[in-house]
């Protein structure tokens, strides 16, 4: 269903937008294939919303190509702007924008009158609607009585309704509660499964785009950074921003100490700690040279987990362990550098424990400074 | 396509980009500066005209050399702030401990005080001060004759003819009430966490006055005391009816004394009003920096009310304000309702004291009938113009990037602070002296325009505020449902918006209704409405028909400001959210 190759459905060419002189989306090009979830993914003010509203037709671009199954949306060129309303795009609004007078059922139903469907079939596609979302007998309800999370699933039954050639979600769930959040991801993405739309979400939350998305388009300062399936962007980012952004990673200051091959020897630490990293990401790697080693949490194997391993260990010192649940949080130093690792809970380690570290040579990658 | 591409090709692509709303919001602009700031520009340019030889007008500060030496020029800007100073100096402590009390206090019967004030609010001034005069009058006042039959005193002891009965009425007006309702939600949405916090922190319920609370609600307190110096400042009728007997005379009597003078002295009328303005703008000015630092409470939407438990305080407390309450409502309407009925205003003694001949005589008399109609179609006019003009306004400010939008807020906010008799005076400038408007002098089209003015101000920001809140979403996600701009407006925004443009119509037909001081100057005999009719009563000292014209005005205004307050409870706090 994902990946390049496919047929594109909904593209974005060069597509900008200046606010003043700020540029809130900066030469953008995106291709998004039929049927996928495609998150836009980046801090806030990264332009990730802007781009959606442009897709949507809510803001007009200044400059660029928009293009929906072979249909100009807007062009700057040749002076093509296609109102929202021409669009038939779905979309879920961050506040919900639940219209206040509006029952579920006449809210639901509102974009099918607007259609001229007959009254017998609206009232059909409505209750199937909200049977899918999970809101079956709600229909007299007046909305604004509902609570958050109803809300949201009026909001998406008014944008499914009328069966939209894209559904567009603007930080969908940042209104609810953690448990309702988990809960809701994984009915939208069964629905989307169900449904077969192609939805376009818009995310800060890094777990969101990950669970959710197909496909990810990481997005800072106006600009794509990369994109990529999920597994892909966060086992290889292409870029610091990329990796900082998404997972968490320690990150040490390192001198190479000699190359062979795609390996290099690397020293971090104030006693000289050496290790081998497989995983070079660009810069000119030479002995003597400066750079950024970067290293997943998840990836360091702490203790007893480390001991089977004969190279590319150290000793580090346990200062400071949380107690997250499933596993321990340990905070380590080793050579005065700190760093993250996960380490299981029948490892029963101690504050002030010195433990044995391993860090497999490929899960440590190397960065121009 | 072809076709279309060819001719887009020919059109210059910025006129292209000249789109129709520029040039809707571009006419409302340009009639708000023809109804606000044009007729400003001719009254000071008026100011600056003398006669020059040969029946010419030249430039010259003839006008304002001249205009201090007419008689009781100074005098009547000295009263102005004189009356206004010792007005707020006891109405405004009294609103801040009422509303306080009421608010953060255990007090009981808040309901009923609530209503007082807002009652009071709506009474048009007029019909309670005839209630006032009757028991206050130095001669028949019935309270006047009370002390006299009681101790045997040669005279009352009250004159509602004088400085301290001006300010008594004033206060037993709007003055106390309107502070109130300003300030309540002030007191009202403050988060009682911020006083608990300080409490916590080891302040005592003093301390935490002094250093949380008063602070915190110091912007509110600001903008209320500098709107209430402005309104006060603006007023007119109270003086226009008390003043003279006594020869008192504040600045808006004054301009209204000079034009009617025959030949009426617009020449020195501007100067004052002017002179007047220039006095204001510190204040002006003051309100502008004041209302845009928007430092005002911040509303939570799950704050807790810290309420001081009162003890032994609480029904001493609640009947002091609830006769407060009484004494501004119900006592002078009661009164102005008793005086329809007397056969002699206030001579109780007569053999046949009450009748209902004032009645009779009044509701078929033609110039009363011509009255109430002038007054129900003058009124709602301005509500259906007024909230259709009110709405473009405030859609063009609030919802659209229009470059002058500034301006126009300006302009719409203006008309607030100006003092009505200024305003008045303005328009007979235009509807006198500019050929095109001449025509209309003299017919309702005057008055509506000057009610809509009137009016202007508080309907933009009511309409402007519920905007606001609606979210730009719920139209945004109508759009995305497939619905055009005309569709989404009247299934989302007419709706939605529906219940706060009724209670702006109504709004607007009561303030219409009651006004006196902008359409004063503009009345003619064929044009008058009731509110002239009845300072024309009291002028010629017909009080009883002044009391029957009264009756109607309250009834009127009562009706509608009835129904305006349960629009707004009904849907403006409790359908939006």
């Amino acid at each position: 269903m994902s990946g390049a190759g496919a047929k594109p459905f909904l593209g974005l060419a060069h597509v900008s937008k200046l606010f003043g002189t700020f540029r809130a989306v900066d030469d953008l090009s995106l291709d998004i294939v039929e049927g996928e979830v495609f998150a836009l993914l980046g801090p806030s003010g990264c332009g990730k919303s802007t781009t959606l509203r442009q897709i949507a037709g809510l803001d007009s671009p200044d400059s660029g190509t928009i293009t929906l199954n072979g249909n100009v949306l807007y062009s700057a060129e040749d002076d093509i702007f296609v109102p929202p309303q021409k669009r038939n795009m779905g979309m879920v609004f961050q506040s919900y924008a639940i219209w206040p007078h509006l029952t579920v059922a006449e809210t639901v139903a509102y974009p099918l009158a607007l259609r001229k469907v007959p009254q017998a079939e609206i009232d059909r596609a409505v209750a199937e609607t909200l049977e899918q979302v999970g809101l079956g007998g709600f229909g007299d309800r007046p909305s604004p009585t509902l609570s958050g999370g109803q809300q949201q699933r009026v909001a998406l039954a008014r944008a499914l309704v009328y069966k939209p050639d894209v559904l567009l979600l603007d930080e969908p769930f940042s209104n609810l509660d953690v448990k309702l959040r988990e809960q809701m991801r994984v009915e939208l993405k069964q629905l989307q499964r169900q449904v077969g739309v192609t939805v376009i979400l818009v995310t800060h939350d890094q777990s969101e785009a990950l669970s959710l998305a197909d496909r990810i388009a990481v997005l800072n300062a106006g600009r794509v950074e990369q994109v990529g399936d999920p597994v892909d962007l966060y086992e290889n980012p292409v870029s610091p921003f990329v990796r900082d952004f998404i997972g968490l990673s320690t990150r040490l200051d390192v001198e190479v100490t000699a190359v062979h091959g795609g390996e290099a020897q690397i020293r971090f630490g104030a006693g000289g700690i050496s290790l081998a990293s497989s995983a070079l990401r660009g810069g000119a790697i030479s002995p003597g040279a400066r750079l950024t080693a970067a290293v997943r949490p998840e990836s360091i194997l702490v203790g007893s987990a480390a001991r089977s391993a004969d190279h590319n260990t150290f000793k580090a010192t346990v200062e400071t362990l949380l107690f997250v649940g499933d596993k321990f949080e340990c905070h380590l130093r080793a050579g005065g550098d700190a760093l993250l690792a996960y380490s299981s809970r029948g490892e029963r380690l101690r504050e002030g424990d010195t433990v044995n570290l391993h860090i497999p040579k490929e899960a440590l990658s190397l960065w121009p400074k | 396509m072809a076709e279309v591409g060819a001719i887009r090709a020919l059109v210059p692509s910025a006129l292209r980009r000249i789109r129709p709303g520029t040039v809707g919001a571009t006419v409302v602009l340009f009639v708000m500066l023809m109804l606000v700031a044009y007729p400003l520009v001719l009254l000071i340019e008026a100011s600056f005209l003398v006669e020059g030889p040969g029946n010419t007008k030249v430039m010259g500060l003839e006008l304002w050399r001249t205009a201090w030496g007419a008689p009781g020029m100074l005098p009547s800007i000295l009263n102005t702030f004189k009356r206004v100073i010792a007005t707020e100096i006891i109405a405004f402590p009294a609103a801040i401990l009422i509303a306080w009390a009421v608010a953060r206090t255990d007090l009981p019967g808040k309901k009923l005080i609530d209503t007082f004030f807002w009652v009071a609010f709506f009474l048009p001034a007029l019909p309670v001060l005839m209630g006032w005069i009757l028991l206050f009058d130095p001669q028949f006042g019935l309270a006047n004759q009370a002390f006299v039959a009681l101790f045997g005193m040669e005279e009352g002891p009250f004159n509602i003819y004088s400085f301290s009965g001006i300010i008594f009425a004033h206060i037993a007006a709007r003055s106390v009430a309107a502070k109130y309702i300003f300030l309540s939600p002030a007191f009202r949405n403050l988060d009682g966490a911020m006083e608990e916090a300080s409490r916590i922190a080891g302040a005592s319920p003093l301390g935490t006055l002094r250093r949380i609370v008063i602070p915190v609600l110091m912007p509110a307190f600001l903008i209320t005391l500098c709107i209430s110096l402005i309104h006060s400042l603006e007023s007119f009728e109270i003086e226009l009816i008390l003043g003279p007997p006594n020869n008192f005379y504040v600045f808006s009597t004054k301009i209204y004394q000079f034009i009617q003078e025959d030949p009426p002295m617009f020449g020195i009328a501007t100067v004052l009003g002017l002179a007047i303005l220039v006095c204001m703008l510190p204040l002006i000015f003051w309100q502008q920096y004041l209302s845009q630092r928007r430092s005002f409470v911040t509303v939570t939407s799950s704050f807790s009310l810290n309420i001081l438990r009162l003890r032994g305080w609480r029904w001493p407390v609640f009947a002091t304000i609830a006769a407060f309450g009484t004494l501004i409502t119900v006592v002078p309407v009661i009164f102005l309702v008793m005086g329809t009925f007397m056969s002699l205003y206030g001579h109780f003694g007569l053999a046949d004291a009450w009748t209902i001949e004032h009645w009779e005589t009044v509701l078929t008399d033609p110039p009363m009938v011509r009255a109430t109609a002038n007054t129900l179609m003058m009124g709602a006019a301005a509500a259906l113009i007024g909230v259709f003009w009110y709405s473009l306004v405030a859609y063009i400010s609030v919802r659209t990037r229009y470059r002058a939008r500034g301006l126009l807020d300006f302009l719409s906010w203006l008309p607030a602070s100006l003092p009505g008799i200024i305003l008045g005076l303005a328009l007979l400038w235009v509807f006198l002296n500019v050929d095109l408007f001449q025509p209309l002098y003299g017919t309702l089209a005057v008055l509506v325009v000057a009610c809509i003015l009137n009016s202007v101000s508080t309907g933009v920001q009511l309409v402007k505020s519920n905007m606001v809140q609606l979210g730009r979403d719920l139209e945004e996600a109508s759009f995305i449902a497939g619905g055009s701009w005309a569709y989404t407006f009247r299934r989302i925004v007419l709706p939605l918006l529906g219940p706060v443009l009724i209670a702006v119509a109504l709004l607007t037909f009561v303030a219409a209704a009651r006004n006196v001081s902008t359409i004063a100057m503009l009345v003619t005999s064929e044009n008058r409405p009731l509110a002239m009719l009845q300072v024309d009563h009291i002028v010629d000292g017909t009080f009883e028909a002044a009391a029957v014209v009264g009756v109607l005005i309250v009834l009127l205004t009562g009706c509608m400001a009835l129904v305006a307050r349960l629009v707004g409870r009904r849907f403006g706090f409790s359908g939006l959210r």
